[in-house]
């Protein structure tokens, strides 16, 4: 497969969220602001490509039998980094994401990605992938979490866009609200991506 | 047999040299996390004593309920004592910090981490119960009364919360005792 391809396979055909549908507990519950979202999409993104890279590195070391708890020990080990790291040098994010940070180890998302693609491809590829699945799911939080935010609360990434007289539907910055957003959203992709996809 | 003990070393070098990258990730960030946390239990004890414009711990002086004690100075003179104490409530311990002058007038009380009943128990954070402390001499024993107080030392409890609102008083009173016994003299 081509490097291009796979970059785009994960940046759009092959969305994590909006065609996979992965990972949904981080996406449905941090994305009540732009800035959270983009928080979580970059952590996420963060280990995806270190957990890729390794276990690409190391996928003739691991016997099958005992790959998964494998994978896992990787994974968690760069959750683990990660949230230390954002603990240490980026608390407003860390208070914000509270405990989605550890729950980033069993994003199926990650898992996935090191089972189907990582142990089985080049460590060069396996971090084209990472990024890519990585900013796919990162940009896929960040519009949800900027639908949310200006229905939710009237700004963008923390600035006021809607004038006053706007009266936000503070039932977009609950859990409800994600479910119908992301509903919404789907509906959409799959609208746009279904007639590009016809065409080629 | 042979597999098995294959497959666990092959484990045991991967759990390790994680070990170690989490080590070592640990020594860089835990001294820049501790000197932040610091600074945010520093701020929240000065909300506690604003007439303190510095704080220096107070060595020794921990017990049962008793976490920490901090001594407020202003210009170089001691000005006042905040207490964190950590009594039972309905539900696990709940964290009370009481700012203190050296006279023993109570200037602040301050409910922090706690897992009492949301809507309920945690109304004790509430001005309107926390303000029934304020002013008043902590060397008296406090008491929750469900009435209307009448006396100086009566708390009124938070509606249906009477578990939570005695904790309170608890963590008030053994400072209040820490204080009288230990504090004032200093």
């Amino acid at each position: 497969m081509k490097l291009g391809r796979i970059f785009s396979r994960g940046l759009v055909f092959d969305n994590p969220v909006f065609v996979q549908l992965l990972g949904m507990c981080p996406t449905l519950a941090v994305t009540n602001s732009a800035f959270n979202g983009l928080g979580m999409g970059l952590a996420t993104t963060a280990v995806l490509l270190g957990s890729n890279f390794v276990i690409s590195l190391i996928k003739g070391f691991i016997p099958s039998k005992i790959r998964i708890p494998a994978f896992i020990v990787v994974i968690a080990t760069f959750v683990t980094v990660v949230g230390m790291l954002m603990n240490a040098y980026l608390p407003a994010l860390y208070e914000a994401l509270g405990i989605f940070i550890p729950l980033i180890v069993v994003n199926c998302l990650i898992l996935a990605r090191a089972e189907a693609f990582a142990s089985k491809s080049s460590p060069f590829k396996s971090i084209v992938d990472g990024v890519g699945m990585g900013l796919g799911f990162t940009i896929a939080l960040v519009i949800l979490g900027i639908v949310r935010e200006i229905t939710g609360a009237g700004t963008v990434f923390g600035a006021a866009i809607l004038g006053e007289s706007f009266i936000p539907a503070r039932v977009m910055a609950m859990p409800p609200g994600a479910f119908i957003a992301l509903g919404l959203l789907l509906a959409l992709f799959n609208r746009i991506t279904s007639k590009e996809l016809n065409e080629l | 047999m042979r597999e098995v003990i294959k497959l666990g070393l092959i484990l045991l070098l991967i759990t390790s040299v994680a070990a170690f990258v989490l080590g070592i990730t640990n020594d860089i960030t835990q001294g820049v996390i501790n000197a932040r946390l610091e600074a945010e239990n520093i701020k929240s004890i000065e909300a506690l004593l604003p007439e303190a414009d510095e704080f220096i711990m107070v060595e020794g002086v921990e017990g049962d309920i008793i976490v920490e004690v901090y001594e407020g100075f202003a210009n170089g003179n001691v000005v006042g004592y905040t207490i964190k104490t950590t009594p039972n409530g309905y539900n696990g311990t709940v964290e009370v910090l009481v700012g203190v002058t050296k006279a023993g007038e109570i200037v602040g009380v301050k409910i922090g981490q706690n897992t009492e009943t949301p809507g309920l128990g945690t109304k004790i954070a509430d001005a309107a119960y926390i303000n029934q402390y304020i002013g008043k001499d902590i060397t008296q024993e406090f008491v929750v009364t469900k009435d209307n107080p009448t006396e100086d030392q009566q708390i009124q409890a938070v509606t249906s919360a009477t578990v939570s609102s005695n904790a309170v008083v608890s963590g008030v009173n053994s400072a209040g005792s820490l204080f009288n016994d230990k504090l004032k003299n200093r």
